[in-house]
């Protein structure tokens, strides 16, 4: 039965160690800040105003107001009043991207926020709580001349949210309303060169749709996307972590199988975090390159939760496996009070996340926040998973708080120890401060490089090179997560210094304090035992 | 200044004609309506030629940027009418005099007033042009040409595609400071000065669209939390840029010309004016009467507000002539039906107002 690697290594090589995880993290950093370009780019589109001629309004027929087969157009909405040209009459037509350009898959999705330019007209002002109700179809096309191909069609409504700044006299007629952004569509993969937006707002005046949203001027759309470049380091950089974690698991876990001893709890959980750290680095996203799979956004959502969800379940038990009293743990279950907010705060996002992302696999324009119910039901899973994080947290305060109450305890009463007893403890004391260390240092380096790339611009030029902050954070703390799961499993992985002896060391007996050292176990609950059981046979010797 | 005003008079004197197409400008693409790009045969030179009022440079530029042309016409009909809403209630109200010099002689006079014409108008042209952008009516906007790595090909790829507002700037830069540029004039001269001051307060009128232009994000991490966050600039209304300017406008700064040819304070006790800030070298003319040396039209026949103590009121804007009053039957739409667009069905109203008309 042997230690941990840590433990048995000496500082000098610990700190080689440590230098080059730290040159692979600066790497990872670099990758991004000086490679990568910024991870997304926004574009922004002005509808142009067709008019629809055909008295019976055919929902098949598309709209582009340039190319070989362009709408007639109208520049603003006088033309149309002195034409005769009714609300029902105007299709707004949105091309993206702009004209000579073309959608590449690598943008990986597609995500559109709607602006509504309202004047502000002394009698024909927005009704409170007004709504604006659109129909709307996506269509695709992968040259410039074939015909539009249908992707989707959907009837929406949104809630407008407009102040107007300025006191309503008549005076500041024709100033415009300041309003909310919109969320208008999101699509999880750009398999096509070419697309077209066709929205129109019909006015029924009995139903009471689209009465009283004022008078509208212009609508403009914002696309967001992945930039390609950013796709390109992020794909290349999973490509290279795969191997590189998968060979360390399976490493690890040959380790623990040539003992003869059943693995522990806390191994398992070192394990199960290396399988969900390999999980999220498959870099199955290459197929979004060749493929239409619209879910791979919910997918990445998933499998980024299961990571977290493990990352969380892996500091509790390894508190708890640390806490140096005589409670027998060991089980999965004696940690559900703490693993379960983890289990439910998971649970919550999920539903949330399925029925965000995964009602907008069917329809691209459909968003939970449009209604009343659905929004209380996002906030209702939002808060439910906020008071669960919360409630782990006081949990895995309370377990760290223990456990250096315990250490101190410890600590006091060592010298007064067997040296058997003293050197288990010691181990254990040295593994726990250990981890504790990098943890709180990756801990705080996310949520530093979280707000430095919130606050700044995104850039920061610097000599000749412009340095992509975003991109650096994102790379780097991918990149410094995976660095720690490696980490993790290399120095928590039982050593090699005499494995496979633990048969014979009850009969080796403890004339050699050096065999002792080897037999502190990784969890506590073997070793005091064992320690217990080597100190009752010499008490019986 | 009696001495300009001297000599603004004899340069009148010695040849109208020369300081009549002096006073042309690109504004006139507001006044004449300029064809739809896509009436133009590609590649057809003398729309460019034909256009009244550019400068040799802007003609250029029009033939390079063709498709340009007709926003740059309505930028500056934008402006003119932004610049009337701003100056309703003044003596001088931004009216427009003919279609090639459009404001008349005013602008000759390097005045407050000017100033702001300047800057609105180069404010309209970026507004203008960025708004063609997001049209996709433009083929040279949209992608920024700077690769990265530095060969890579399709740069939008590796990219993105740069700002429209940044490019409406860049544009209206170029095409509105053309003029100004390719004249070069003797350092410390009066024309120098009032090159000097259109620069600056053009450039102030572009940086007021730039400024005023709010960073508007959204959040779309996992599960659209805001660990991933893209922002993106979006143009504020053209009123807004109006109101800053008619701010600018009231703390603009007098200036002269130094010998060494820059531009200094008049008063040293104030800040020196930053790039954001209006600048003018001379006062300005009376408005109250007409005068044909300095394009004053006078307020003679304007409507003025008797109870305002304000600019707009009857004693400052008749400039104490006195007024005339008459009462004036005025028919308005009242208790309209309207859609979002193009449908309305009103009653109508009468009324009868007192208005008031300076002598």
């Amino acid at each position: 039965m042997a230690g941990a690697i840590i433990e048995n290594m000496s500082t000098k090589k610990l700190c080689i160690v440590g230098g080059i995880l730290l040159v692979f993290q600066v790497i990872a950093f670099l990758v991004g800040g000086l490679i990568a370009p910024s991870p997304t780019t926004a574009v922004s589109y002005l509808a142009n105003k067709c008019v629809d001629v055909e008295k019976n309004h055919q929902k098949t027929k598309w709209y582009l107001s340039w190319g070989s087969n362009p709408c007639e157009k109208i520049r603003d909405f006088d033309e149309a009043v002195s034409r005769q040209i009714e609300a029902n009459d105007i299709v707004f037509s949105i091309h993206a991207p702009h004209p000579h350009n073309e959608m590449s898959p690598w943008f990986q999705f597609m995500l559109y926020v709607l602006h509504v330019d309202i004047a502000f007209k002394m009698d024909n002002q927005i009704k409170n709580n007004a709504e604006i109700t659109f129909n709307v179809s996506l269509g695709y096309r992968d040259d410039m001349v074939s015909e539009w191909q249908p992707m989707a069609y959907a009837e929406e409504t949104r809630k407008l949210k407009c102040a107007f700044n300025y006191p309503k006299t008549k005076e500041n007629e024709d100033s415009f309303y300041d309003c909310d952004v919109l969320s208008f569509m999101e699509i999880g993969t750009v398999a096509h060169k070419f697309y077209l937006v066709n929205i129109r707002l019909p006015v029924h005046e009995k139903k009471g749709i689209n009465v009283g949203i004022g008078d509208i001027r212009d609508i403009r759309l914002v696309g967001i996307h992945q930039n390609g470049g950013f796709t390109k380091v992020w794909f290349a950089m999973k490509t290279v972590l795969t191997p590189s974690i998968f060979t360390i698991m399976v490493w690890y876990w040959r380790r623990i199988t040539m003992m003869t001893r059943p693995p522990v709890l806390l191994e398992k959980v070192i394990f199960a975090l290396g399988i969900s750290m390999t999980f999220i680095n498959i870099p199955v996203e290459w197929f979004s390159i060749g493929f239409e799979w619209t879910w791979m956004l919910l997918f990445g959502d998933i499998r980024q939760g299961i990571f977290y969800a493990m990352l969380l379940s892996f500091w509790i038990i390894f508190c708890g496996e640390h806490m140096m009293d005589q409670n027998e743990r060991n089980r999965f279950s004696s940690y559900w009070k703490q693993v379960g907010p983890i289990a439910v705060g998971a649970f919550c996002l999920f539903v949330f996340d399925m029925c965000e992302r995964g009602v907008q696999l069917k329809n691209p324009f459909y968003s939970i926040w449009t209604t009343d119910v659905g929004t209380e039901l996002a906030m209702a899973f939002i808060i439910v998973a906020g008071i669960c994080l919360c409630l782990y947290f006081l949990f895995l305060c309370f377990m760290v708080f223990q456990v250096f109450r315990n250490i101190s305890g410890k600590q006091s009463s060592l010298p007064a120890m067997s040296k058997a007893r003293r050197l288990h403890y010691e181990g254990l004391i040295f593994r726990f401060k250990f981890l504790m260390l990098i943890t709180l240092a990756c801990a705080a380096m996310t949520v530093i490089f979280f707000i430095v790339s919130q606050v700044t611009e995104g850039h920061w030029k610097w000599g000749g090179y412009t340095v992509e902050l975003n991109s650096a954070f994102f790379t780097g703390i991918y990149g410094m997560w995976n660095l720690y799961v490696f980490a993790l499993m290399f120095l928590y992985a039982p050593s090699h210094k005499n494995y496979g002896e633990d048969q014979s060391i009850g009969d080796l007996g403890i004339s050699s304090g050096e065999e002792l050292q080897l037999t502190t176990t990784i969890t506590h609950v073997d070793g005091p035992t064992e320690v217990y059981k080597l100190a009752r046979k010499e008490a019986q010797e | 200044m009696p001495g300009t005003r001297l000599l603004l008079s004899l340069a009148l004197l010695c040849g109208c004609t020369q300081l009549l197409a002096e006073a042309s400008s690109w504004w006139s693409l507001a006044m004449n309506p300029i064809q739809r790009p896509e009436m133009y045969i590609i590649g057809a030179q003398p729309v460019c030629s034909q256009l009244p009022g550019l400068s040799p440079g802007q003609r250029k530029l029009c033939q390079l940027y063709q498709e340009h042309m007709v926003y740059i016409g309505e930028g500056a009909k934008n402006a003119i009418k932004e610049c009337q809403y701003q100056f309703r209630q003044r003596r001088w109200n931004c009216s427009t005099v003919d279609n090639t010099s459009v404001f008349g002689r005013v602008m000759s006079i390097g005045s407050r007033e000017t100033a702001f014409t300047y800057a609105v108008s180069a404010a309209g042209v970026v507004n203008a042009i960025s708004r063609a952008c997001r049209e996709g009516e433009l083929s040279t906007c949209g992608c920024s040409r700077t690769a990265r790595p530095k060969d890579l090909p399709r740069d939008w790829l590796w990219g993105g595609c740069g700002d429209n507002v940044e490019y409406g700037y860049r544009f209206a830069k170029e095409f509105v400071d053309a003029r100004e540029r390719e004249r070069n004039y003797a350092k410390g001269s009066e024309e120098q000065a009032r090159t000097l001051m259109n620069l600056q307060n053009n450039e102030a009128g572009r940086r007021a669209v730039y400024k005023l232009a709010d960073v508007a994000c959204k959040c779309h991490g996992v599960s659209g939390s805001c660990s991933l966050k893209t922002c993106w600039l979006q143009l504020a209304d053209f009123r807004k840029v109006g109101d800053l300017l008619k701010e600018k406008y009231d703390s603009a700064a007098a200036m002269r010309i130094s010998r060494k040819g820059k531009l200094e304070l008049v008063n040293n006790r104030f800040n020196s004016p930053t790039p954001e800030d209006l600048v003018y070298v001379d006062s300005s003319p009376d408005y109250c009467l007409r005068n044909e040396t300095t394009g004053s039209l006078g307020t003679q026949g304007r409507l003025c507000n008797k109870t305002s103590e304000g600019m707009d009121g009857c004693e400052l804007m008749c400039c104490g002539r006195g007024y005339d009053q008459f009462k004036s039957v005025q028919v308005e739409r009242c208790h309209c039906k309207f859609h979002w667009c193009c449908y309305v069905k009103c009653k109508k109203c009468t009324e009868i107002v007192d208005q008031y008309v300076c002598k």
